[in-house]
């Protein structure tokens, strides 16, 4: 069973999307901004992220940075989203796997989840 | 020993609200922690917004922090439809961020935590926490939620940063942090009948004194635009630099008519007739006088610019060379969907921007079908009229009348003690013959020839023709079927 971590300050969508996963299959785990996503990354070595961007303490793009700056996690898939267009993001982060412009349709996003860890 | 005692100066900061600056007396208090308060759909998402936006292309950053309010890409959606959105102001400038689970983990201590650290950290100017009735619910007592404020200010005041609350609810029902906080904004949107109308209130604000009461206010494509109560903004008493003299009312055979050869500059004259009467045409002869020294503005609420321009030429008064030199110029608004201050905004705004001389409104009727309550009228004449009189404009208003039947005139609004000159056009007729009369009821200042002059309307527009001796039966309303003075 795959590992889904979902980053998001506005918990109410981080917790139902994570709900959804559980649904689909996958084991799903939130965190409500980036230093906090980071701890849970570590202890959970999830095998795709859901990241926001816009959140307090440690935004997206910084988030993912770590990430790949750490070994143990530096292959984790990430998908970054953002209702914010992605050029803005692109400047602060651009080895992301997919983005994601919100608001999406959650089968948007599992058929993104589901391409990137078919491959991994 | 003997030092003077120099007041620190406290700073303002803009708005950035068209209209707001004026009604605070420069802006908000910098580093001050304020409330916007109004119910659902008032327009406080916006008006935060705004605000935000106007710091950053000001040069400064911002956060707008979010407790159970709208979600943050479903925010960004509505407000890239707005002018003042700026998508380059992401990802430096400003953010959107939750602060929900800061407070639903560790409370209103959860939540001044992440205020202070993303105050510090963005460096920011302003910062906007949509959603506080979830921190006075999570509150456990009063007293915490003033603590809660107080600290907030502590914060503010160190960090050089402006707070804005927002939050649902009415003010008429005191809660604990509307004492604490340095002032506090209404946004309302009121039905009157069958229409409404947005306003705002400054019910609070420390360290001077705001343009008390409601003032109107839109939102359109560039967000919300305030229009400050006219009666508040223009009430005072006019300085007497009134240029002395006359000027022409248009119509030569009119000028003769009074001892001084004219209508005395800077006044308010009215001109009231059922419809038909000739109303129009003396607006059109006034405007028709206008010229690089005495710049026209001709405001109607029911004629059409082009219709007024047929009227023109078929009076031998053509207006087409005045307005492409710049010397006339024809504004239209619809009657009654505009909001009365903003329709005075409009015209002294046009006024001021042409150095207007000669005024005519045409259809005062169609400032009073857009006022909501009628009561406010006396007061925003006399306010409006004050200030065209102070920048020395010359006005000519016309007022219809339904049925006229003798020639007692009432006025309505209680305009007679508004206006300076009073023009009374009717019709009468007597023996089959249909005459038009002009009478002058009222000329502040100046003598004028009383009586009842008869008037011819035609292709050198209004011609005096002699007088009448007796009134002969007025008629009422409709035009004769066979028009007077062909």
């Amino acid at each position: 069973m795959k590992t889904i971590l979902v980053v998001d300050d506005e918990l109410g969508s981080a917790e139902v999307l994570a709900l959804i996963l559980e649904e689909e299959g996958y084991r799903a785990f939130c965190a409500v901004n980036g230093a906090l996503g980071l701890a849970k990354a570590i202890e959970v070595l999830p095998d795709l992220v859901i990241v926001d961007y816009m959140m307090p303490l440690m935004d997206g793009a910084e988030f993912a940075r770590a990430l790949r700056a750490d070994p143990r996690l530096a292959h984790t898939r990430i998908v970054l989203n953002s209702g914010l267009p992605e050029f803005v993001i692109r400047d602060q982060f651009d080895t992301y796997d997919a983005f994601l412009r919100k608001p999406f349709k959650v089968e948007t996003l599992l058929a993104v989840i589901q391409r990137l860890l078919s491959t991994s | 020993m003997n030092e003077q005692f120099h007041p620190a100066p406290v700073e303002r900061i803009s708005s950035s609200i068209p209209g707001l600056d004026l009604i605070l007396g420069g802006g908000f208090f910098r580093n001050g922690v304020y409330i916007i308060q109004g119910l659902p759909g008032c327009g406080k998402t916006i008006f935060a917004n705004q605000i935000c936006y106007g710091h950053v292309a000001g040069g400064g950053s911002a956060v707008y922090v979010t407790l159970l309010a709208e979600s943050h890409s479903r925010m960004i959606q509505h407000l890239s439809t707005l002018s003042f959105f700026d998508v380059h102001a992401f990802p430096d400038k400003l953010s959107y961020i939750s602060a929900f689970p800061d407070l639903e983990s560790g409370g209103l201590k959860g939540l001044v935590t992440v205020l202070r650290r993303e105050i510090r950290t963005r460096k920011i100017g302003v910062l906007v926490l949509d959603g506080l009735v979830a921190a006075s619910e999570a509150a456990p007592s009063d007293l915490d939620l003033k603590k809660f404020v107080q600290e907030l200010q502590s914060i503010a005041v160190l960090s050089d940063c402006t707070v804005l609350m927002l939050t649902s609810g009415s003010v008429h029902r005191l809660h604990a942090e509307h004492t604490m906080v340095d002032g506090l904004i209404e946004l309302e949107d009121k039905l009157y009948q069958e229409r409404s109308e947005r306003a705002i209130q400054v019910v609070k604000f420390r360290g001077a004194g705001p343009i008390p009461g409601r003032h109107a206010f839109r939102i359109g494509n560039d967000g919300i635009r305030i229009f400050p109560r006219t009666e508040a903004i223009h009430g005072g008493p006019v300085t007497d630099g009134a240029s002395p003299g006359v000027t022409t009312s248009g119509s030569a055979g009119i000028d003769a008519l009074l001892r001084a050869g004219g209508v005395p500059r800077a006044s308010a004259s009215v001109v009231i007739g059922s419809t038909g009467t000739g109303k129009t045409t003396m607006g059109v002869q006034f405007i028709h006088a206008s010229s690089a020294a005495e710049p026209g503005l001709h405001l109607g609420f029911f004629e059409s610019p082009d219709r007024l321009r047929i009227k023109a030429r078929s009076l031998g008064l053509p207006l087409e060379a005045l307005i492409s030199a710049g010397h006339v110029e024809l504004m239209w608004a619809a009657p009654g969907e505009a909001l009365l201050d903003e329709l005075a905004d409009r015209l002294l705004a046009a006024v001021a921007r042409r150095g207007v001389r000669r005024l005519v409104i045409d259809g005062l009727s169609g400032f009073v079908e857009s006022a909501l309550y009628p009561d406010r009228l006396n007061r925003f004449f006399s306010a409006l009229t004050n200030e065209l009189r102070s920048r020395q404009v010359t006005t000519l208003m016309t007022i219809e009348t339904r049925d006229v039947v003798s020639s007692v005139v009432s006025l309505p609004l209680g305009i007679s003690g508004l206006v300076d000159n009073l023009f009374f056009l009717r019709f009468v007729h007597e023996e089959g013959v249909v005459e038009r009369l002009l009478t002058i009821i009222k000329m502040r200042d100046t003598d004028y020839a009383a009586g009842l002059h008869r008037i011819v309307i035609g292709a050198q527009g209004i011609r005096l023709a002699g007088t009448v001796s007796s009134d002969g039966d007025v008629i009422p309303s409709a035009a004769p079927a066979t028009p007077a003075g062909r």
